[in-house]
């Protein structure tokens, strides 16, 4: 196997979908959580931030291969 | 024969969940019907305060036997003014049956009430919008059925999450752009939001339904010379109709039932029945028996529309993932 | 009959004399229905978030127009009172979706043994889930008034406690559970339906073949019931989750967010804050925020709803 082909296998590897996607929806849920939960309003305010970047990054990583 | 014979003993030994014992059939229909006349009860009680009357529908404690009156109906389709004994007693015999009983509690009728204006309002708003979405869905459902579209899931995603949104958010904006295009408390304003928020459910049903139509009609069709329009005329449109009807009617439900942007953005001309009638007041406060009597009559299309509907409500729920 | 087109040269031809190509229909038949939601979603959306930079205030729009940066966000995202209105809105999400499970997942099993007439009871109870929820709302109140209702009366007969000493909708510690229950009276055949389906999509021969490995029905129960209902459960609950956290119009006619502020939902502070106390560019970002975490949400559902479909 040539080193070219590997590297891309690497790099395919690490692109694929279904890891990224169970992280944003894990960075999703755990701002929801964070906006919702009764206990630190430090996480409450740093929750809506958390959320949007999951939902972006949701939205950019579904479009990896899989 | 000896398949007819075999069949008792297999069932006799069966006890898991696939062939319930006619013991676990008895008890689990027992339980469901239960809940059945539990959860249907408070309409029942809604129905039968409709044909209370004012006293009856306020007694304490609650009323379950009474005199059926008609005053509740009465007095939702009409505005009545109070007068005198003797002012009553000195105008001509009441003409008609609803003008007796309006007399009966020292009142006239002086006029009919909004609600007529305000059914009508749902009827052409629903309709409408009903109309709007299915044609707009079945067009875009049928592209994104049969055709290679560039990014169609993504398209789909933002088609169905503009149906996702609170719509106490989504009214902020549409109310200044509405004041913007004076379309505030108009009918047009309000069909143009409800099919828009209704095409996304129909586009995404649609789509269920249409790819259930084997292709091959079609390309027969096409290769018998019909044009693409034609094909999807003449042979895709009449194979859908059931699932086009289907569509339809929950696009009218929703269009029907919808309360938070009625209220936001309608006060009067364009208004529909479901933010007129908490506001039925008779004489101090809410008139119920008028209240039930509108909720009765509003209510009574959607549960005939549950029984037609009933086999493709899942569908319908889950816009169209699950078909059965 | 009209002739057939065979030889390929000609049909190109053909095509261009018949009709559109299909890529022009593709597109012209998609079109109406993307302009006419840009029109009435995304304009609006991006118009939106553009006053939510802005101290917009319709009620004193003499006040010149200035943009405040992210001074609105941070308003609401450091603002206790927003904070506990979330709080009570995941309450009501919680408890509801997860007392709608219990029976809706309850009321598939026993439906699902298929009784005579269970088609007819099906029916009777899908009802409520087919009402407006405005109208629900608004008849309940009726039903739960203390003294005319019936619901008090009905209590008092089975517990003894006087129907007029209680107030379903006015008191503080009954108020979020008068929200569940008639939430729950609304929409636990919604969670029926779907885990009805679930039920149903499992084969009969994996029962078959517990049934020769003599496991109980209990065991069955937990190792292949749930387990195969699962996604469908899925579905359902984040469904009723995210149309209960965006909940307006049953609870703005049943309690009006009181007593006090007991079941005021973040949608019904939305509202206040928008339409009554007229605050545009506060409650346009106060929306947003509502906006990205339905939208967040609305991705998981909709996985889940590509999970389920390729059942």
């Amino acid at each position: 196997m040539s080193d070219s082909a590997a590297a891309k296998a690497g790099l395919s590897r690490w692109f694929r979908r279904g890891p990224w996607e169970n992280g944003a929806m894990i960075l999703i849920g755990g701002g929801i959580f964070m906006l919702v939960q009764p206990w630190s309003i430090d996480l409450y305010s740093y929750s809506f931030i958390t959320i949007l970047v999951g939902t972006i990054g949701f939205m950019i990583v579904s479009h990896f291969p899989e | 024969m000896t398949a007819a014979a075999a069949k008792p003993v297999v069932r006799s030994t069966a006890h898991s969940i696939v062939e319930a014992t006619p013991r676990a059939r008895t008890v689990a229909g027992g339980l469901v019907i239960l809940y059945a006349v539990i959860t249907i009860l408070p309409l029942l009680w809604i129905v039968a305060t409709a044909f209370k009357s004012q006293s009856d529908a306020i007694a304490y404690p609650p009323k379950v036997l009474f005199q059926p009156t008609l005053e509740g109906y009465v007095n939702l389709f009409t505005v009545r003014t109070r007068q005198t004994p003797d002012f009553i007693a000195k105008l001509p015999p009441p003409q008609t049956w609803y003008d007796r009983l309006v007399r009966q509690r020292d009142m006239v009728i002086a006029g009919p009430s909004k609600v007529v204006p305000r059914f009508v309002n749902s009827l052409i708003i629903g309709f409408g919008s009903t109309f709007l979405a299915v044609f707009l869905g079945t067009l875009a459902a049928y592209a994104f059925s049969r055709f290679r579209i560039p990014l169609a899931d993504d398209l789909l995603f933002f088609i169905l999450s503009t149906r996702m949104m609170p719509p106490v958010a989504v009214a902020i904006p549409i109310y200044l752009m509405y004041r913007e295009l004076n379309l505030t408390d108009t009918r047009l304003g309000m069909i143009l939001l409800y099919t828009a928020v209704n095409v996304s459910l129909a586009v995404w049903l649609l789509k269920g339904f249409i790819d259930e139509i084997p292709r091959e009609y079609e390309e027969a069709a096409l290769v018998d010379g019909y044009t693409r329009l034609q094909a999807l005329r003449k042979v895709v449109l009449p194979q859908a109709v059931t699932g086009i009807a289907a569509t339809a009617i929950f696009c009218l439900i929703f269009s029907w039932n919808e309360y938070a942007f009625a209220v936001l953005l309608t006060s009067g001309e364009a208004q529909t029945m479901p933010p007129f009638i908490p506001f039925i007041i008779g004489e101090g406060g809410q008139d119920w028996p008028a209240v039930a009597a509108a909720t009765t009559l509003f209510v009574v299309p959607i549960v005939l529309f549950t029984v037609v509907l009933r086999k493709h409500l899942l569908r319908g729920i889950t816009f169209g993932a699950v078909r059965k | 009959m009209i002739p057939r087109v065979s030889e390929p040269a000609k049909s190109r031809a053909a095509w261009r004399v018949r009709g559109l190509s299909d890529r022009t229909i593709a597109w012209l038949f998609i079109a109406p229905t993307i302009t006419l939601l840009l029109a009435i979603n995304i304009f609006p959306l991006v118009w939106m978030i553009r006053l939510s930079f802005t101290n917009l205030n319709l009620s004193m729009s003499y006040l010149p127009l200035r943009f405040v940066g992210l001074d609105n966000f941070i308003d609401i995202l450091t603002d206790e009172e927003v904070w506990i209105r979330l709080q009570t809105t995941a309450q009501f999400v919680i408890c509801s979706v997860a007392l709608q499970v219990v029976i809706g997942f309850g009321l598939a099993l026993l439906i699902n043994r298929q009784f005579r007439g269970h088609s007819f009871w099906t029916t009777i109870i899908l009802l409520p889930m087919m009402l407006s929820p405005a109208v629900v709302g608004n008849f309940w109140t009726l039903l739960l008034q203390p003294q005319i209702g019936p619901f008090n009366s009905l209590i008092s007969l089975f517990t003894g406690v006087p129907p007029s000493s209680f107030s379903m909708t006015g008191q503080v510690a009954l108020a979020p559970w008068t929200i569940v229950l008639v939430d729950t009276w609304m929409w636990a055949p919604y969670v029926m339906l779907i885990c009805l389906a679930g039920l149903r999509s499992i084969p009969d021969y994996i029962y078959e073949a517990a049934e020769v490995d003599r496991a109980s029905p209990w065991r069955q129960f937990w190792s292949i019931t749930l387990p195969m209902a699962v996604p469908f459960l899925m579905l359902a609950v984040l469904f009723r989750a995210i149309e209960n956290f965006k909940m307006f119009d049953m609870v703005n006619l049943l309690t009006s967010g009181g007593p006090g502020s007991t079941t005021e939902l973040v949608s019904i502070t939305l509202k206040r804050a928008a339409f009554e106390k007229w605050r545009t560019g506060y409650s346009s970002a106060l929306a947003i925020i509502l906006f990205v975490t339905v939208f967040g949400a609305a991705n998981i559902y909709v996985k889940a709803l590509n999970k389920v479909k390729q059942r």
